[in-house]
């Protein structure tokens, strides 16, 4: 026995994990641990809202599973990035895309189940995908805690196109698995620091999360249960059409931007395929094939919401409604 | 040595169980069968198990199993063990610095393992102090009062499940922080300081920190040993030494540890391998004890080197003295018995042939009567062990059947005469700290 030869202050060991010795570095042991901007615990609201720059600012998050064989995923956005940007604004999709950048992994084994990063007008997102961490490991269950996300996005979020304008934001999740039944409150509690009185069943997570984010899933053929009927089948069942099988990967930004453009009935596939073919995109087929099954005009929100959402400040007060009322969830 | 082995120190600590775990790490992976993991049973960070890095710089594993330097050797610390979530990271620190990589990511701690904060070791030291002179040779480090939280709050002790439950996390650290650091009486606060109020960080603080940690570890359930145990070989690497355990030690001069075999021979169990473990037992061939308490064969003449045992400002001085047989006896039979034993520092017994003794009795106060032999009490018994206590710090060694001066084996002959009073084989032999100064045949040991 010794008599304690490491030193156990408290400001110190915080220095350590900060990063001073080249063995704690963000991009070395940064390996296992969350990089802090993109950490979503006690962050309040990720906010996307309007300015003198962007009056019309449009929230757009794409939150992708980093485990396993999706791992390609980030990599395959971050170069298409700027080409998402511009077809977002040049096609006149959108005027103002503010977009968000997260990553979904299992909350049941993995150190970084969750991370967020800020909507951004410019090319800044990208810092937050590099410093996404790619967990590689997870998978193997055909589960992710994409319930996790969900719950962050429904509560944690606070959109000026919705809050202004009543237009929703667009939120794809990128994955090949499926969520876990329901939000856990312990899960809850660790990774975003809310106390929720018992569980959240996906089903009621999804009916308010669609409240705020018209909300789309991109199962990427050749991912690990790309084409796996249940995976399929349950998406379809909490989301409906906003399913998209997507065959190539590369064509996951264009296939990003269409949507968001019929969406906004900025165009129609015709017309955004042939956008495509402007800028050179080889992603054409791969995304008409993939976006062939959307309908239209799935924008107008649920009757009596969010229609009416300029006052005399010409902001609602806030989004309460759309909150889970404390202690009201639904089973 | 094949299969799991457990690793108890047959003395006051000290013996150089981490150089003996570090050489069967390293045996193990010569040959093919690599350790699976070190797992930790007793004890927190106030273990010191000194290892060398293969730079041959010294590292003392205080949580980390002392396995680490061989690549591949994960730590797996038990429900048993008390975890320092700040040392820990200054200890990652440093194993990065000798060359191991993602030291954090080798760790799993098991959730139910209590956790030791600032506030515990504030409270650790204040009561030290308030003993003065009449100390117990405490680490400092608050594991006794990390155990003794638990006992009175078990609800509220802070557990590393908690690492990644915040909100719960920091509800217990402002708990403890205000039960065990509270105003002072008379306006003095623990340590000494002036002043009252609660002691330490905040525990928002302590909280993010450890939370941080947290990130970085692996915390595992029930049954993650059992994969362990079943996956490859498994060595249990106990901390302090069987003569300070809690209930077998001499009381009050003890540990809030088992250190004995016990925890981990439960935990094999639980891990569907009962009774599948080797039981070795370390010893030297002579005595130390940290700080205070009963030690008869002290001998402050003994020249001993000892470049890593400085006296510890909490734990008191560093002692040396003769190897007591009596004493190792004792040690073995409350221990449960062992299969086998590491004798460590023959080169010591070789540099002072002659000089060193083995103490073979004793004489109790003015009595001329020589005892030799401790008789161990009924269970958890701490007055019998208190009276032990009184007994031993009255003992004058008894070296030779006619007097008191030393007589020792000649260096060759060390094996043998420990394995006699032991009851068992001495199968591992060190001269040095190094892994290649061990030898597995004790002949090999005698010739060089």
């Amino acid at each position: 026995m010794g008599s304690g030869y490491w030193s156990s202050d408290v400001y110190e060991t915080a220095e350590r994990l900060r990063g001073g010795a080249s063995a704690f570095g963000y991009s070395d042991s940064g390996a296992r641990s969350v990089h802090p901007d993109l950490d979503p615990f006690d962050v309040g609201q990720r906010e996307s809202r309007d300015s003198d720059e962007h009056p019309e600012s449009l929230a757009i998050a794409v939150l992708f599973d980093v485990t396993g064989s999706m791992g390609s995923v980030p990599r395959a956005l971050q170069k298409k990035l700027p080409s998402l940007l511009g077809l977002l604004k040049d096609g006149g999709y959108a005027r103002d895309p503010q977009l968000m950048f997260g990553a979904i992994g299992d909350a049941t084994c993995d150190r970084a189940p969750l991370q967020v990063g800020q909507f951004e007008s410019d090319n800044r997102m990208d810092r937050d995908l590099e410093r996404i961490l790619l967990e590689g490991g997870g998978g193997g269950q055909k589960t992710e805690s994409y319930e996790l996300a969900m719950y962050f996005m429904a509560r944690h979020t606070a959109i000026d196109c919705l809050t202004k304008r009543g237009r929703r934001g667009y939120l794809f999740i990128i994955g090949d698995e499926l969520p876990y039944p329901g939000v856990k409150p312990r899960e809850v509690s660790a990774w975003i620091g809310d106390e929720l009185p018992q569980p959240v069943a996906v089903r009621n997570l999804v009916a308010q999360l669609t409240r705020r984010w018209d909300t789309y899933f991109i199962l990427p053929a050749g991912a690990s249960y790309a084409g796996d009927g249940q995976v399929l089948g349950t998406w379809r069942g909490l989301l409906g059409q906003n399913v998209i099988e997507l065959a190539d990967l590369d064509a996951v930004c264009e296939t990003i931007a269409l949507t968001v453009g019929l969406g906004e009935e900025a165009i129609d596939l015709a017309a955004g395929l042939a956008d495509l073919g402007d800028v050179g995109s080889a992603a054409g087929a791969a995304v008409q094939r993939a976006l062939a099954g959307l309908g239209t005009a799935r924008r107008a929100l649920p009757a009596g919401r969010g229609t009416g959402a300029t006052g005399a400040g010409g902001t609602r007060s806030d989004d309460s409604d759309l909150d889970f009322p404390s202690g009201s969830v639904l089973l | 040595m094949n299969g799991h082995v457990i690793v108890v120190d047959l003395g006051y600590g000290d013996a150089g169980k981490g150089s003996i775990v570090d050489w069967l790490c390293a045996a193990a992976s010569r040959a093919g069968q690599p350790v699976r993991a070190v797992a930790r049973f007793n004890g927190g960070a106030q273990a010191a198990h000194h290892v060398l890095a293969p730079s041959g710089r010294p590292h003392p594993f205080a949580q980390f199993g002392s396995g680490t330097f061989t690549p591949g050797t994960p730590t797996f610390l038990s429900r048993f063990m008390l975890v320092d979530p700040l040392a820990l990271a200054a200890e990652a620190e440093h194993l990065g610095r000798l060359g191991v990589g993602d030291p954090f990511g080798l760790v799993t701690v098991d959730r139910g393992a209590l956790l030791t904060t600032p506030y515990h070791r504030a409270a650790n030291r204040a009561r030290e102090e308030a003993r003065g002179a009449a100390r117990h040779g405490s680490c400092g480090l608050g594991i006794g009062e990390t155990a003794s939280y638990a006992l009175a709050y078990p609800a509220d002790a802070p557990r590393a499940g908690d690492l990644t439950a915040p909100r719960a996390l920091l509800r217990k650290l402002a708990l403890l922080r205000d039960r065990l650091t509270p105003d002072p009486p008379g306006g003095r606060g623990p340590g000494g300081a002036p002043g009252g109020g609660a002691q330490g960080p905040p525990p928002e603080d302590v909280a993010a920190v450890f939370r941080a940690v947290g990130d970085r570890v692996t915390l595992a359930g029930d049954g993650h040993l059992a994969g362990l145990l079943r996956q490859g070989p498994v060595v249990f690497e106990g901390a302090q030494g069987v003569l300070l355990d809690e209930w077998r030690g001499f009381h009050p001069y003890t540990t809030w540890s088992t250190t004995t075999f016990e925890n981990a021979e439960t935990l094999l169990a639980e891990g569907g391998a009962a009774g599948g473990a080797t039981r070795l037992g370390v010893t030297r061939t002579y005595q130390t004890r940290h700080g205070p308490g009963p030690f008869p064969t002290e001998d402050p003449t003994l020249p001993v080197a000892e470049p890593h045992n400085a006296d510890g400002r909490w734990q008191g001085p560093f002692r040396a003295g003769h190897l007591d047989a009596v004493a190792l006896r004792y040690a073995v039979r409350v221990a449960g018995g062992v299969d086998a034993v590491a004798l460590t520092h023959l080169d010591t017994a070789r540099q002072f042939a002659g000089r060193l003794g083995i103490c073979r009795g004793y004489r109790i106060g003015a009595g001329t009567e020589v005892v030799t032999a401790i008789e161990p009490g009924p269970e958890r018994d701490l007055g019998y062990q208190e009276s032990l206590t009184a007994r031993l710090l009255a003992a004058r060694p008894v070296y030779g059947p006619d007097g008191d001066l030393p007589a020792g084996p000649d260096g060759g002959d060390w094996p043998d005469a420990v394995a006699e009073i032991a009851g068992a084989p001495v199968t591992v032999c060190s001269v040095g700290p190094a892994a290649g100064d061990k030898t597995t045949d004790p002949a090999g040991a005698r010739s060089r």
